[in-house]
């Protein structure tokens, strides 16, 4: 958070100028020209590493650590008795089963799409946590002040890691990776239960005048490609606003000093930074719901494959 | 003149909250009225009204990015 006043004005021009840059700057991916490690084209895909794809995998290990491998340990155990944080994971995955899944999926198919449900659940509470923590801004400042490494420096891996936001559940690409496979799985799980040409049958309802069909069936189709779409949307754009307006609000102590002078800035600081605390508790409860709110939608839509009310 | 669009931007954002305001508002207010009237109903109340809120906060977001693709866009061309 401290990189934004320090960029603000450290390049020439007007404060107000840049303010709106840096905070596309700290939300979005860092830049193709500059990837973290170069990998070669392939297929003429860049496959080189920026930002966002390295949270990506900082966030796999994550979880793996925190999820799978507790779980694992947990299940070769003699005596089953969940003891610390298997005990809170337990208590997440049954509410998850049992108050998500349950009522929306069915009790016959409950066992069949939980698990990639709370894989969805804890893949996207980790990427939303994990970008409310400041730990590369942390390093940056490190960097700079106890190293003495400048900023210009382009050759130092930290100073190369703060390029971009470190939310990877705020890049389109990613959340529309995520509903992507809600969409295989909707398709997959309308296939198990009904069969492959019923559940293509099921989207519409039967027993019509034909004229009725011309109008619906194109309805359908796009009602069935703007579930991912607006799971997408969601998740990508409510976890790229709070940041923006966290930024913002850290921003316009700089504006002010800028505009009036510094000890105007000072005063704003007082107010501007309760105010970003008060943003950023309000963040915890989005990163929270965002992960519910995912996970919820994604059951309702493939429960709307399997039990069909049409 | 040509910055008129900034003032249809502005005025689209503040639509999108007024309405999904108004929509949420209706929500909440309907599910605290059930649950003052049926207090061991609250449950099954907050399930039936989540999934409409999350659905109503998709619209109103969907809405803010496509004023925020059009301040964009106008902007690169």
């Amino acid at each position: 958070m401290s990189a934004v006043v320090e960029q603000s004005h450290s390049n020439s021009g007007s404060v107000l100028d840049q303010v709106g840059d840096n905070i596309i700057h700290h939300v979005s991916n860092s830049s193709l020209d500059h990837p973290l490690i170069h990998f070669p084209h392939i297929f003429g895909i860049d496959l080189s590493v920026t930002k966002h794809v390295l949270m990506l995998w900082i966030v796999s290990i994550l979880v793996v650590c925190a999820v799978i491998i507790p779980v694992r340990k947990y299940m070769q155990k003699d005596k089953a008795i969940p003891s610390g944080w298997m005990n809170a994971l337990e208590s997440v995955v049954k509410f998850i089963r049992d108050s998500i899944v349950q009522p929306n999926v069915g009790t016959k198919y409950t066992e069949t799409w939980a698990p990639i449900i709370l894989t969805f659940f804890f893949f996207i509470l980790f990427a939303n946590g994990i970008g409310l923590i400041p730990v590369f801004d942390l390093l940056g400042v490190l960097n700079r002040f106890v190293f003495q490494i400048p900023a210009s420096n382009d050759q130092n891996f930290i100073n190369r890691l703060l390029h971009g936001g470190s939310t990877v559940t705020g890049n389109f690409n990613v959340t529309a990776g995520l509903a992507t496979l809600t969409f295989i799985t909707i398709i997959i799980a309308g296939s198990k239960a009904h069969g492959f040409i019923t559940h293509w049958k099921n989207l519409v309802p039967h027993g019509l005048a034909w004229p009725v069909y011309i109008i619906l069936i194109p309805i359908e189709i796009i009602g069935m490609l703007v579930k991912p779409f607006a799971l997408t949307m969601r998740l990508a754009a409510n976890m790229t606003g709070g940041h923006i307006a966290l930024l913002a609000i850290l921003s316009f102590v700089a504006i002010f000093a800028e505009m009036v002078n510094t000890s105007t800035g000072i005063g704003l600081s007082l107010f501007a930074i309760p105010m970003a605390a008060a943003i950023l508790g309000l963040e915890i409860i989005v990163v929270l719901v965002q992960a519910y709110v995912f996970t919820l939608l994604s059951s309702v839509f493939i429960g709307m494959a399997i039990n069909v009310h049409h | 003149m040509e910055d008129l669009f900034l003032i249809g931007v502005g005025l689209g954002l503040g639509l999108i909250v007024i309405g999904a305001g108004i929509g949420i508002g209706r929500l909440a207010s309907a599910a605290a009225e059930g649950i003052a009237r049926q207090p061991e109903a609250a449950d099954k109340i907050t399930a039936a009204v989540n999934l409409p809120l999350f659905l109503l906060e998709g619209v109103a977001i969907l809405g803010e990015v496509f004023a925020l693709l059009i301040l964009l866009m106008t902007r690169a061309a």
